[in-house]
């Protein structure tokens, strides 16, 4: 039995105190077969293909925000690294760093919800690892997970198979989780209806993963759909064109990135995905996303132009009234701790 | 920003397109607002090929005396003043010898009261949470700031609050440059914002006398292109006049109660532009009464002299891109040692700055 309200250093010594908090927080809510809370280590078993393995870190302040928290966010960030890659995910290990007065029943929600985000994703956590830090040394709560998954040895995935007219996708509204999170933390005395993005991307990447032609996904994450646009100029060497008036941005963002001077195009989402597409098959992809929930507002923003001179990466954005210009790389985040 | 907004951007660009081309146009823009705007439009890359657009004195931070940043610095560091200003001002380096406080905010680093503000308001009620406490508001605006800082006067201010005023004037600047021997400018687009408050006639002086067709214009794609339009036209017919490409919120006369309170408090006076020198009438000092609340008599304090005292950083052609004989991206040191990261002038430090807006529109060195 928990009789304490509030994580104490105890609850991380190894001790009966931790014990009970591993079982009737963490177990409680994970229940798996898998999941012996006395092993050190666990057997799994993998289907035929690639193994694929991802591990992610994350520290997002708050711990609570529209449409999410740290421990959906977890989960999701994890399998969407998977899914992006072509990968089914299946299984998450979990470490978490618990700092020292932390709310029980706070971090019992957290995880109730990391369990329910991990069983809608397909995925089960088999292994785990909790520590409490002594007070003022965490946020609160980090997490680090990695996901394993399986992808078919057929999915040739990868920045080398893009070619010059290819075109680029993204599968919603970009921008959404970064003013979520800047919005909850209200330092600017704003306050706005625009909720997290934050979901499992699988349904979308195994759409895509259907339709032949499809060359190379990414969620982007930390820095956007700019920063993807720059990871594929510098992989390919071609120059990506984006059409800032096929960009699908929610007006509440819009407007919050006017009144504080951000570019929508370099915050972070945590449930789209950005997909480079034969043109041929670009419109097949763009269907499939769109007979999903979650990709009802997917667009189809740019396209892979030639061979940017002398090796300079470029991001060309045509913007909404047919002006152009190189839209740079991210200087800076001007949201840090958004994952 | 709407899809209707979109339409008529895109009617004038079509329109410019259309115009027959000719020699070589030069238009400067004198608003940092402006060179925003049409930076991140992107609309150099679609533009007639004849047609230049070259950004000008629009950016009143990085024309800010160089002494009088020190002098603020200075006041700061004796630890009995909070010294505020606007957020931009608080990177601009002075030229100060190599390990001494550089900026106010080095000053603030190393302990001095300093703090970034982002309205008039902001500045007095600092000074009202701690009456006891001297606050110096070092003003460096173009007309815009000026005038609700002088209308903030006039409405009353605690007793500890003071300014030290480097404000500028807009126009002057220009009429310094169309009266050069060497100017090479053939139009203006003036400012919309500055016009909101003095008026869309005090730029008519460009027409009259100089006879270069001018248009005011907003920050907005449909407003511009109109204006840029606009004097296209007229230098195509040879004609020049004035036109108001911003009529839903620039009057002739501008506002006039907000003129009125700043003639009240301020007088127009000679003025010092960093790396450039004096402008006749281009400054603005406080008046008569008013003078109570000028920093300077309340606060006797002078820099140091130093090496480039008034000059731009050494290699910094900031005052040539302010008047602008050059453009930011043919400065040696932008974006190898100058960036918004590690800024050496002023330009690439200010919001309004043009260095600092084409590095932020993606114009990187060749
Ligand atoms: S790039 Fe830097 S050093 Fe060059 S003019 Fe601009 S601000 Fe000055």
């Amino acid at each position: 039995m928990i009789e304490d309200t509030h994580v104490g250093l105890a609850h991380g010594n190894g001790g009966r105190l931790m014990r009970a908090l591993i079982d009737e927080v963490f177990a409680r809510h994970l229940a798996d077969p898998a999941l012996d809370t006395n092993a050190d280590a666990v057997s799994i078993a993998l289907p035929d293909g690639e193994i694929v393995v991802t591990t992610d870190g994350f520290t997002v302040q708050p711990l609570s925000f529209p449409g999410g928290d740290i421990g959906a966010l977890a989960v999701h960030g994890t399998v969407n690294d998977l899914a992006v890659s072509g990968a089914r995910p299946l299984y998450l290990t979990l470490a978490a760093l618990i700092e020292e007065g932390l709310e029980i029943s706070f971090l019992d929600r957290i995880v109730a919800s990391l369990a329910a985000a991990s069983r809608a994703a397909g995925v089960r956590v088999v292994a785990g690892d909790t520590k409490v830090v002594p007070r003022g040394q965490g946020g609160g709560l980090y997490l680090a997970l990695t996901g394993i998954g399986v992808r078919p040895v057929d999915r040739r995935l990868g920045l080398g198979t893009i070619g010059t007219g290819d075109a680029v996708l993204v599968s919603g509204p970009v921008g959404d989780h970064g003013i979520a999170v800047m919005l909850a933390r209200e330092a600017f005395g704003l306050s706005g209806d625009v909720e997290s993005d934050a979901a499992s991307v699988l349904p979308l990447t195994e759409a895509a993963g259907a339709v032949a032609g499809l060359r190379f996904m990414r969620d982007p994450t930390r820095g956007g759909l700019a920063t993807v646009a720059h990871e594929i100029a510098t992989g390919t060497g071609k120059i990506v064109e984006l059409d800032e008036a096929a960009i699908p941005i929610r007006g509440t963002t819009r407007s919050v990135c006017d009144m504080l001077g951000y570019d929508p195009f370099y915050l972070a989402c945590e449930g789209r995905v950005v997909a480079v597409v034969a043109p041929e098959s670009a419109e097949a992809v763009l269907a499939s996303w769109r007979a999903l929930p979650q990709g009802g507002e997917a667009a189809i923003v740019g396209r892979i132009g030639g061979a940017a001179d002398e090796g300079f990466a470029r991001v060309v954005l045509r913007t909404r009234i047919g002006g152009a210009r190189n839209l740079p790389e991210l200087e800076s985040d001007p949201l840090p701790r958004i994952c | 920003m709407s899809v209707a907004a979109d339409t008529e951007a895109r009617t004038w660009l079509d329109r410019i397109r259309a115009l027959p081309a000719g020699p070589s146009v030069a238009i400067m823009n004198v608003c940092g607002g402006h060179e925003r705007s049409l930076s991140m439009l992107g609309l150099r890359a679609i533009l007639p090929g004849h047609v230049r657009i070259i950004p000008g004195p629009g950016c009143p931070v990085c024309v800010c005396p160089e002494e009088d940043l020190a002098d603020a610095i200075t006041l700061a560091m004796t630890g009995d003043v909070t010294l505020v200003a606007f957020g931009d001002m608080l990177r601009v380096p002075i030229n100060a010898p190599k390990g001494e406080i550089a900026s106010l905010a080095a000053a603030r680093a190393a302990g001095a009261d300093v703090r970034p503000i982002a309205s008039p308001q902001e500045a007095v009620a600092i000074a009202r949470a701690a009456p006891a406490r001297p606050v110096v508001f070092f003003v460096a605006g173009f007309e815009t700031t000026t005038a609700p800082v002088a209308a903030m006067l006039a409405e009353g201010v605690p007793d500890n609050i003071s300014l030290l005023l480097a404000a500028r004037l807009t126009w002057p600047a220009v009429a310094m440059l169309l009266e050069a021997e060497d100017n090479a400018l053939d139009a203006l687009v003036a400012p919309g914002h500055v016009a909101t408050v003095m008026g869309a006639e005090e730029w008519r002086f460009v027409a009259e006398l100089h006879r270069l067709p001018v248009a005011v214009a907003g920050f907005s794609a449909e407003s511009l292109l109109a204006a840029i339009y606009s004097v296209l036209r007229q230098k195509q017919e040879g004609m020049a006049f004035l036109d108001n490409c911003y009529p839903e919120l620039v009057r002739p006369q501008g506002n006039p109660t907000a003129r009125h309170l700043l003639d009240e408090v301020m007088e127009v006076t000679d003025a010092a532009w960093r790396g450039i020198g004096i402008i006749p009438r281009s400054g603005f000092a406080l008046r008569g009464p008013w003078r109570e609340y000028d920093a300077r008599l309340r606060h006797p304090v002078t820099a140091p002299p130093r090496r480039r005292q008034g000059e731009m950083p050494p290699g910094c052609d900031c005052a040539r891109v302010v008047l602008g004989k050059v453009q930011p991206d043919q400065c040696r040191l932008y974006g190898r040692a100058c960036t918004p990261h590690r800024p050496v002038g002023p330009c690439m430090v200010s919001d309004e700055g043009a260095c600092h807006i084409w590095w932020q529109a993606g114009v990187r060195p060749h």
